[in-house]
């Protein structure tokens, strides 16, 4: 019998303790009264230092609230934050993707902002891209409508930038901003770029060199294939227009030679290439803006060549800042929220650190009549925005596993082992059937 | 008398107390986390939401998983480098043993990576491994050699990954043999010197048999490591490499778990890891058993 109750006596302890350790997390008050909040969120050393700027000033404003920053290198916040969830111990505030969305508010992570926003006066929804409010609404069944779970910390056009000193210098009239290349004028200008500048036999200047995760949406889209049908429920790759633009994707290495070959490809090298004014044509995020700023060259932007269906294609990036449904201070996580992504303050500071587009609309129209700051061509960023910018396709699903492994098995159609055509079919069966399994997963998650 | 047993027992009390804390540890931090991971493996838990039972499904589906075995494949590939290591290491060991100047200077030198942090040492080997300014090729080209890309090729991202980890694990399995080699009385020598034993004689007949403790041991520890591995190829493949090719079974459980929602499918992985782990390690230890001090 003894040995029973001391048996139960641990147990009950240790169930304490792990009530006690369940209980930890989110924000906490001083014995002062100041509240505390805590923010976790990820990106470059300029964006890490600007907001670190902007959650000085909004403290400054805020008496009686401190801000708690948690940050970690990009690719390793998704896995933190949900390590954070799973251990029941989220930050009041913090970064989350679009794609994540719907499981975050199935599960009741999210708190939602519908009401704080209704209620606030400084919040005026219609001078925000409704691209990026429309990407954090859930009704439960479908994203994009509904109530706001989220605000979009920014919108991240992906644009396409020119190195306008090669052009200058190869004595080539530059891209026109108002009439994109077809892909074989794109082909014939990058090679004409593509030049051996010190003899040694080997090209030391390419035309471009794309990362394929990131850069085959523009010429997909373009050419009028997608990933997902209309129902978002059917991979559609076994399309020739896609196999198409796929091929084309890998012939600018294997066939038209105007990117660093397979044993150069590595993303790391093409972004250096850049850099170094090696390239002539690379993709431009806003975050890129200023690092970019350092750049020994003169750079614009231009819109993705274009294919089948004569207009320019390419994504746009967002990341939403969300409020934890367990935080002790609502309305004042909500107000940093509002300040971070709607407020005229903080915004502009943001946009002077060069690290994101603005969000608010009337403030864009001011950012985009600015010609002298590189790059002068920002009207690019915004016509992305407005007019030919998608979300990628791995938001729309519960999860992008089905999307990830189109990634992982690219490679031999990149090194020209396998045709874009025999990929399609043979790929297609195999993200179906993840597709299947996240769509299954998305049904169960909202019952 | 009472007295007496009272004393006892305040005496027991606080022997429990001072045992106390590290049971606490184990079970909070190791017992607790295996039942609920085991309970989650029948589970369609997400990581997020409700956990609803569903029996062995995730077990049924991990049969017909083509990523469960490729990263299982890669995971039992990767453990080659086990045999190779333990193989330099022994040579490597041997040669230090002897009294030639300079062998404290290369111990330290061969035991510079395992202080090192597995992270740095990730990312290092990544660049060295770059197959247009990396450091391999560039040895490679001084002999005429066009290296490949080593981590973006299929066939050569598992070589590439090997030869790090065994480099990486060099130093600490030379030390212990280093240790047992020291440890072996140079009486056993010299009385097979007066036999005539050849070199090749003294070491498997004395010196082999007499490591062999350290030997099983660090078979056992290898795999079990082996079986682990994660940081590497998350560094230096965070995709999982060309095709998955690099993706250890740890990668793929981390991969279900934390990017695609799939906790309690990667509990049943998980589980499998541990029962692939433990008849592993029983196995090892049965054969050990049957095998050690037959000498004597």
């Amino acid at each position: 019998m003894r040995k029973k109750k001391g048996f139960a006596i641990t147990m009950v302890v240790l169930l304490l303790m792990v009530a006690a350790l369940a209980g930890c997390g989110g924000g906490s008050s001083s014995s002062d009264g100041t509240k505390e909040l805590t923010f976790m969120f990820r990106g470059g050393t300029d964006e890490q230092k600007a907001y670190k700027e902007v959650i000085k000033k909004f403290e400054e404003e805020h008496p009686g609230v401190k801000v708690k920053m948690v940050v970690t290198a990009a690719d390793q916040y998704a896995t933190k934050l949900r390590a954070a969830i799973t251990g029941n111990n989220l930050p009041d505030i913090f970064y989350f993707a679009p794609g994540d969305l719907k499981a975050y508010v199935n599960s009741g992570v999210l708190k939602d902002l519908t009401p704080y926003i209704e209620k606030s006066k400084d919040i005026n929804l219609d001078n925000i891209w409704k691209y990026g409010v429309d990407l954090y609404r859930y009704d439960g069944k479908m994203a994009g409508q509904g109530n706001i779970y989220g605000m979009p910390k920014d919108v991240g056009p992906f644009a396409l930038g020119y190195n306008k000193t090669m052009f200058e210098k190869a004595g080539i009239p530059v891209p026109d901003k108002d009439k994109p290349y077809t892909w074989d004028e794109f082909i014939k200008v990058s090679q004409e770029l593509t030049k051996d500048t010190n003899g040694d036999g080997k090209p030391d200047q390419y035309g471009t060199g794309f990362n394929v995760q990131w850069a085959l949406q523009a010429f997909v889209w373009s050419n009028g294939a997608d990933w997902l049908d209309a129902s978002k429920t059917k991979v559609a790759i076994d399309d020739p227009k896609f196999a198409e633009a796929l091929q084309f994707f890998a012939d600018m290495q294997n066939k038209y030679k105007i990117t660093p070959g397979i044993e150069q490809s590595q993303t790391l090298d093409t972004y250096q290439r850049w850099m170094k004014g090696e390239m002539a044509f690379f993709p431009v995020g806003p975050w890129d803006m200023s690092t970019f700023e350092k750049l020994p060259f003169e750079y614009d932007l231009m819109p993705y060549p274009v294919g089948s269906t004569g207009k320019p294609a390419t994504w746009i990036g967002s990341l939403g800042i969300g409020v934890s449904s367990k935080t002790k201070y609502p309305d004042e996580a909500v107000e940093l929220v509002n300040y971070l992504t709607t407020s005229k303050e903080g915004m502009k500071q943001l946009v002077d650190a060069k690290v994101q587009i603005p969000n608010l609309l009337d403030m864009a129209d001011e950012w985009v009549k600015d010609t002298k700051t590189k790059p002068s061509n920002k009207q690019e960023f915004i016509d992305i925005v407005n007019d030919y910018g998608r979300a990628l396709p791995g938001n729309y699903t519960y999860n992008a596993e089905w999307y990830d492994i189109f990634f992982t098995d690219i490679q031999p159609v990149l090194d020209g082992k396998v045709t874009a055509a025999d990929y399609v079919k043979q790929e297609q069966p195999k993200m179906q059937k993840l597709l299947d399994k996240a769509v299954e997963q998305e049904k169960k998650s909202q019952k | 008398m009472i007295t007496k047993s009272n004393l006892y027992r305040k005496e027991k009390i606080y022997g429990y107390l001072f045992i106390l804390p590290p049971i606490l540890g184990l079970l909070i931090f190791t017992l607790f986390p295996f039942v609920y991971s085991l309970y989650g493996s029948f589970t369609d838990w997400d990581g997020l939401g409700q956990m609803n039972f569903i029996g062995f499904d995730n077990f049924r589906d991990l049969f017909t998983d083509e990523l469960f075995y490729k990263s299982m494949y890669n995971t039992l590939f990767l453990m080659l480098g086990i045999p190779i290591g333990l193989v330099l290491a022994l040579l490597l060991a041997l040669g230090l043993n002897r009294k030639i100047p300079g062998t404290t200077t290369f111990r330290v030198i061969y035991y510079i990576p395992v202080i090192s942090s597995l992270a740095a040492v990730s990312i290092m080997w990544n660049w060295a491994y770059n197959g247009d300014y990396g450091l391999v090729n560039q040895f490679l080209e001084l002999f005429g050699i066009k290296g490949p890309n080593w981590l973006m090729d299929k066939d050569t991202v598992k070589p590439a990954l090997i030869l790090m980890t065994v480099w990486k694990g060099l130093g600490y399995t030379m030390l212990l043999y280093l240790a047992a080699l020291q440890s072996v009385s140079r009486s056993y020598y010299e009385a097979a010197e007066l036999d005539g034993a050849s070199g090749f004689q003294m070491f498997r007949n004395i010196t082999w048999p007499m490591v062999k403790p350290v030997t099983f041991f660090l078979v056992v520890t290898n795999i079990i490591g082996g079986s682990q591995i994660f940081t590497e190829m998350n560094i230096m493949t965070p995709t999982g490499g060309p095709e998955y090719s690099s993706a250890s079974i740890v990668f793929y459980i981390w991969d279900k778990a934390f990017k695609n929602l799939q906790m309690g499918y990667a509990s049943a992985m998980a589980m499998i890891l541990g029962i692939f782990i433990f008849i592993v390690t029983l196995i090892q230890f049965k054969m050990n058993e049957k095998s050690s001090f037959d000498g004597d």
